[in-house]
């Protein structure tokens, strides 16, 4: 029989039983009160043990005597209060503080107290045990790190052993390594434009890269990487650039300079297609990306020259013909600037060898120099000075309104020279060059007698080139040299002569030539008197340009007058530049002087008598002033 | 081509157009002086035309104050003259700078209205002759960047010393680091800018706060 019996829990009195009165009645100590707890509880901290502070134990045992001591009196006095041995405890602790405050303020002042430092014996530091407990703990930690890298490294070289093709991540870093890419979305976009570079081409240069997947190998596996071993020219890459196909293929701008055809339509668009290799389609993508960024490039090039060819007002108009430009530089030569694009492997033999050898390397560089120079103005604004000024403004431009530039100055200011402009100007400089020198070359071929020798500058710019001539006979170099400079500049020639005057020419080479041939005229007759002086003979008279005789062709002729050391030979030398020199010589007293009726005394055969031609061309000698100086030498008489 | 016209009437087509600069969209913050070269790092990379080095001033700026007293009370004109002690044929600079537009509180950037010209040398005569008083001057060197419309300039303020060494030497600077200003001079109404700002300001973040500051409580400080 099982009854449910009711248990009741009752908690133990928690509070003591003070007193039991007769009747039963239990009465209970009141519990405490919270102000008596918490004074139980202040009672029982021991001031002596609070806190991590290392006390000394002499001070310790103080504290121990002194807390002893007031529980000692507590216990007589506990009916007093129970706050006092935590007042007490408090009290000295404040007692303490302010004795430190006080000391550190008079050790602060430093007037009455100073702290000193105590000297502390060195530490003996043994070095050698300290290098080598350095040394082992470095050989510990170096070990570590070094079985770590051997475990990379043997890692990575098992990977790199067993896949042909390097992983897509690291191809795709040095990628990024040398083009901009940017993830959009799920696909990764490359930018292969100008654009930070200055560029304000509105063609874009976008490329997309991707995985590279064999869909053209059968029997593979997908997951194994492309074997090398059907094309072995094919490189292996674990990703591909889709370049826009507009960009594709290899591209440059041709230039030729050539003369006049009759037929203007031969030089046609046979030019495309010829010339630059066939773009392997297996290329590598630095390659692929290299050769798209050209393209842009070019055509960004060929654009700009385009429209300056419409806009520009030129003497003779340029042509624009599909992917030509022809400009004229001289009246009978052209300019001829082509795009070059060929897109994939067609080649055509035909024009191939002309153009080629045909195609200006200089004037190309040329072009893409004057557009990167184009680009780098665009970023490259000047900075202002003070730092405040607006930025933008050219230095010539942040002058204009203190210096008080007038509308004229401000409107030259804008104006800048075109790309189209500039390579005409190079164009035309560098067939000035090649005329003077061709003039030049076919004078010192031609004229052997004073040697002509051209010196060119080889600082030149492509627009300004120098050249100096001498003109001096062999054998009497020191004896009379002519100096001539000539600046070649793009369209006109300036030439400065020995004595100081400037000549300017325009681009006709004949010019030059008449110039250089009235020059070897002055150069002779000035050698000769020079000559003339070393050997002794006197100078009678001399005329640049003589009025007598027959008019020349060219310039003017030009004469001396020499006389012996004695006077009785007197040589007179004729100069003209087209038909040579003419020697003469007189003799001084009169070997035909016959008295007649008019003139009868004897003296007068001292005057002179008439002048007879030298045959120069039977004389010995290498060149006229040998000959002259032989000629010097045996008409001095020693008497 | 038409004919000129007068002076003004293109002034007044200028004005028209809303193409003159002539407000200051700026944010402000500073550097200790170890780590400027961090800063500078970070902006010579973020900055246009890495391929040239940051470009350096040392400015000389003065700052005039006209004082006229009208029946509307005291009137106050604050004029600075700027003149670049590196380069001397560059022209000085006249600025007046205006009060801070109180708009929206959350424009991001200070918009004041800034009017620049160039002027010569004669500027300080003419504005002595005006009646105008020299309050303070001060020397600042340092560099400056741009980047698109914005120009970040870090530059290091230093105290004129004595007149006869204008050279750099006597010069003691005013504090251990460096101001950094991002500003776009700009014609009123292109708001849009003062975003671009905030955006290239985050990237400097924290190195270098770049923030609107309230003029008013500045001039609360002892």
């Amino acid at each position: 029989m099982s009854y449910s019996v009711n248990i009741s829990v009752e908690a133990p009195i928690e509070n003591q039983i003070q007193e039991i009165t007769y009747d039963g009645t239990e009465i209970y100590q009141p519990p405490l009160t919270l102000s008596e707890s918490l004074a139980k509880f202040a009672q029982k901290i021991d001031f002596s043990k609070t806190g991590e502070v290392d006390i000394k134990k002499e001070s310790g045992d103080l504290i121990d005597d002194n807390k002893s001591d007031s529980d000692s009196k507590d216990a007589f006095q506990s009916s007093l209060w129970p706050w006092d041995s935590a007042r007490n405890k408090l009290r000295n602790a404040f007692q303490e503080v302010c004795v430190l405050a006080d000391v550190l303020a008079i050790a602060k002042d430093k007037r009455y107290m100073v702290l000193d430092p105590v000297p502390q014996d060195p530490i003996e530091t043994k070095p050698m045990v300290q290098i080598y407990a350095r040394k082992k703990a470095l050989a510990g930690a170096a070990s570590v790190l070094l079985t770590g890298a051997e475990r990379l490294k043997t890692s990575q070289n098992e990977a790199a052993r067993n896949r042909a093709v390097p992983d897509f991540h690291i191809e795709l870093l040095r990628l990024r390594q040398n083009w901009r890419l940017k993830k959009v979305s799920n696909t990764i976009i490359g930018d292969l434009s100008y654009r930070t570079a200055g560029s304000k081409f509105t063609q874009t240069g976008t490329f997309e890269v991707t995985k590279a997947e064999d869909d053209e190998k059968t029997n593979s596996p997908p997951s194994s990487p492309v074997p090398g071993g059907a094309t072995p020219s094919k490189t292996n890459s674990a990703l591909r650039v889709s370049i826009p196909s507009e960009l594709q293929g290899v591209a440059y701008i041709e230039v030729l300079c050539q003369k006049d055809q009759e037929d203007l339509c031969s030089v046609n668009v046979n030019l495309l297609g010829s010339g630059p290799p066939a773009s392997n389609p297996d290329m590598h993508w630095q390659q692929k990306l290299e050769a798209a960024q050209n393209v842009l490039f070019c055509k960004e090039l060929f654009n700009q020259l385009a429209k300056e060819a419409v806009q520009l007002q030129a003497p003779i108009p340029h042509m624009v013909v599909g992917n030509q430009i022809m400009a004229t530089v001289f009246p009978g030569i052209q300019l001829i600037i082509g795009l070059c694009h060929s897109t994939t492997g067609d080649k055509k033999p035909a024009n191939a060898a002309t153009s080629k050898t045909d195609h200006d390397h200089v004037l190309e560089h040329s072009l893409h120099q004057l557009l990167r120079e184009v680009h780098h103005r665009n970023t490259h604004h000047p900075f202002p000075h003070p730092a405040t000024g607006p930025l933008g403004p050219s230095k010539k431009r942040m002058l204009a309104g203190p210096m008080a530039a007038d509308r004229y100055e401000l409107l030259e200011m804008t104006k800048s020279e075109t790309l189209l402009e500039q390579i005409i100007k190079q164009a035309q400089h560098f067939f000035m060059r090649l005329r003077t020198e061709y003039v030049l070359d076919t004078i010192a071929k031609e004229v052997k007698d004073p040697l002509i020798s051209s010196h060119w500058n080889t600082l030149n710019s492509p627009t300004q080139s120098c050249v100096k001539i001498n003109i001096s006979t062999h054998g009497y170099d020191a004896l009379c040299r002519t100096p001539l400079v000539i600046h070649v500049g793009e369209k006109s020639l300036k030439c400065i002569c020995r004595d100081g005057k400037v000549m300017h020419m325009s681009y006709e080479p004949q010019e030059l030539r008449d110039l250089i041939f009235c020059h070897i005229n002055q150069h002779q007759i000035l050698a000769v008197q020079a000559l003339a002086k070393t050997m002794g003979w006197q100078f009678l008279a001399n005329s640049n340009h003589l009025g007598t005789g027959a008019v020349e062709p060219l310039g003017n002729a030009s004469s001396c007058l020499l006389a012996s050391p004695t006077g009785d030979r007197i040589i007179a030398v004729r100069c003209e530049p087209q038909s040579g020199i003419q020697v003469s010589v007189a003799h001084s007293p009169r070997s035909d002087f016959f008295p007649s009726r008019l003139v009868t005394e004897r003296k007068w055969e001292h005057l002179g008598g008439q002048f007879r031609d030298v045959r120069l061309e039977k004389m010995e000698g290498r060149n006229f002033l040998h000959k002259m100086e032989l000629l010097m030498a045996s008409l001095t008489s020693s008497s | 081509m038409t004919s000129p016209g007068t002076a003004i009437d293109s002034l007044n087509a200028a004005l028209k157009c809303n193409i003159i600069p002539n407000q200051e969209y700026l944010l402000q913050g500073s550097v200790l002086d170890q780590y400027v070269e961090v800063l500078l790092h970070r902006l010579r990379g973020l900055c246009d035309n890495v391929d040239s080095g940051p470009e350096s001033f040392h400015d000389h700026e003065l700052y005039f104050v006209l004082r006229a007293t009208n029946t509307g009370g005291p009137m106050v004109l604050p004029l600075r003259v700027r003149r670049a002690l590196d380069v001397p044929d560059a022209p000085w600079q006249l600025r007046y700078v205006g009060q801070q537009e109180l708009g929206d509180k959350n424009r991001p950037t200070v918009v004041r209205s800034s009017i620049d010209m160039a002027c010569s040398s004669t500027i300080v005569e003419f504005l002595t002759e005006l009646g105008c008083r020299v309050e303070f001057e001060y020397i600042a060197r340092g560099y400056m960047f741009r980047k698109g419309r914005m120009k970040i300039t870090v530059s290091k303020i230093f105290k004129m010393g004595n007149i006869a060494n204008k050279s750099g030497e006597g010069v003691e600077p005013i504090s251990q680091s460096y101001l950094v200003e991002l500003s776009v001079l700009a014609p009123s109404g292109q708001d849009a800018i003062a975003e671009d700002m905030r955006i290239f300001a985050e990237q400097l973040r924290p190195l270098v706060q770049l923030e609107k500051i309230d003029y008013k409580r500045l001039g609360n400080l002892p």
